[in-house]
């Protein structure tokens, strides 16, 4: 508990000196872009609870608009307790879990506003890692591909996104990270009391869901005994503020389902993002 | 000599209200669902000269300009600045300052570089009371597809002031 106190306080810390973005789902695949030439800034609060540890990471992302449908990030981490053998996951579908530092690429490739509010969007996501660690779970970790595609409805009311993407991990030294696909599915609401004009503010809220099949990993040239891929199914609620220029998003994750073939088990996982629109 | 000052600049006063310019747009915009979508839309239109005030109203989906005396915005800049900001620009109401031609019974008000061709559904009693020459009116403009705007629009008129 001292630790998650910790981690908001340090969080605010930096959003004093800088700022922040975050409009959409918080686990889940999103597609909105930033508007050409906007700027953006998110500060990242994420934990990941297994059965023996926690993680705890600040994370921070500056993402341009080159236009409106094309979209650059960077996302770099802090980390304050890694975990020794952490689960493979995109943790955050728009950014590592892990201690990774991601430049990535969105392309809205199809939009369709056909009324007040509402639009029919699809966006692809291509990013490149670097580990900011030399082993994860005893094997040499290695840089990392990962590419999604996203595509959502939005509303005043309803939103909805469905998307998959995969990781690859390239080899090192003889040692290979299994690759993994995963799929999100997220659904939002905004209640009445919040249909409220701009610039007062606007709160959704969002069921998120997220499928994970880690592949096995390779060790000193051996792939695991275990030649499978492990299941997992996480569902839970976010929650996302606005309010002008700034956005606050907050929500956890529990599993339904896991059939984990290497590593621990997962109890939950956390993340707060703090959003401001230069 | 006191008259002819006053003279001069009621003279200087009236040409300029009377310049063909943009007055006021209240422009759609459809895609717009969240409130950083409107503050983004409001701060980009807000950077462009001659605006005198910017309103965005995400449950109205439109954004509300009022345009400085002299200035020389277009609509076609506007609807590109919603553009910009991810959304689509459609129909727009506008009222305007311009010059009013007839050529070849066909109406037209040319207004900063931008000619409004008066649509054949404006109604038929204001149709008939038309006179080429300046002209202050209120008018609906039709969509127009975001990625091929052109300086010409078509305006259904509503009302000639």
């Amino acid at each position: 508990m001292k630790q998650t106190v910790l981690i908001v306080i340090v969080a605010m810390m930096a959003l004093s000196k800088t700022y922040a973005q975050g409009h959409g789902p918080l686990f889940g695949l999103q597609t909105p872009t930033l508007a050409e030439g906007g700027v953006d800034f998110n500060a990242v609060a994420m934990s990941l609870a297994t059965e023996d540890d926690q993680s705890f990471m600040l994370r921070y992302i500056w993402s341009y608009g080159v236009t409106e449908d094309l979209q650059l990030n960077i996302t770099t981490p802090t980390m304050i307790n890694r975990l020794s053998d952490p689960p493979r996951t995109r943790g955050n579908s728009n950014m590592p879990a892990n201690g990774d530092i991601e430049a990535s690429v969105w392309y809205r490739f199809f939009s369709n506003a056909f009324g007040v509010g509402k639009r029919f969007e699809s966006t692809a996501i291509l990013s490149v890692s670097t580990p900011t660690e030399e082993t994860r779970g005893g094997i040499n970790v290695s840089n990392s591909i990962h590419g999604a595609i996203s595509t959502g409805y939005a509303s005043r009311t309803w939103y909805v996104w469905v998307g998959g993407g995969y990781q690859y991990y390239f080899e090192k030294d003889n040692d290979q990270l299994g690759d993994l696909p995963y799929a999100s599915l997220v659904v939002g609401y905004r209640p009445n009391i919040f249909m409220g004009d701009y610039p007062k503010p606007d709160w959704r809220v969002f069921l998120e869901s997220l499928a994970e099949f880690p592949g096995a990993s390779m060790n000193e040239g051996q792939i695991s005994p275990v030649d499978q891929r492990g299941k997992k199914v996480m569902i839970g609620p976010s929650f996302l503020g606005l309010y002008g220029a700034w956005g606050i998003s907050f929500g956890a994750l529990f599993p339904v389902y896991q059939d984990v073939v290497q590593g621990s088990q997962e109890r939950y996982r956390l993340s707060m993002n703090i959003s401001y629109w230069l | 000599m006191k008259k002819l000052g006053i003279i001069v600049v009621l003279s200087i006063f009236s040409f300029s209200t009377a310049m063909a310019q943009l007055v006021k747009v209240d422009q759609e915009v459809f895609g717009m669902d969240c409130a950083p979508c409107a503050y983004g839309l409001e701060r980009g239109l807000k950077k462009m000269d001659g605006l005198q005030s910017v309103k965005v109203s995400l449950n109205d989906g439109k954004a509300y300009l009022k345009l400085a005396a002299d200035n020389d915005l277009s609509l076609q800049k506007i609807q590109k600045e919603v553009k910009n900001n991810g959304f689509s620009a459609r129909s727009a109401e506008v009222t305007l300052n311009g010059e009013l031609v007839n050529d070849g019974n066909k109406w037209s008000v040319s207004v900063n570089g931008e000619t409004f061709k008066v649509s054949l559904d404006t109604p038929d009693d204001i149709l008939t009371k038309l006179k080429p020459g300046k002209v202050q009116l209120i008018g609906r403009v039709k969509d127009e597809e975001d990625d091929g705007l052109s300086n010409t629009w078509n305006i259904r008129i509503t009302e000639v002031l």
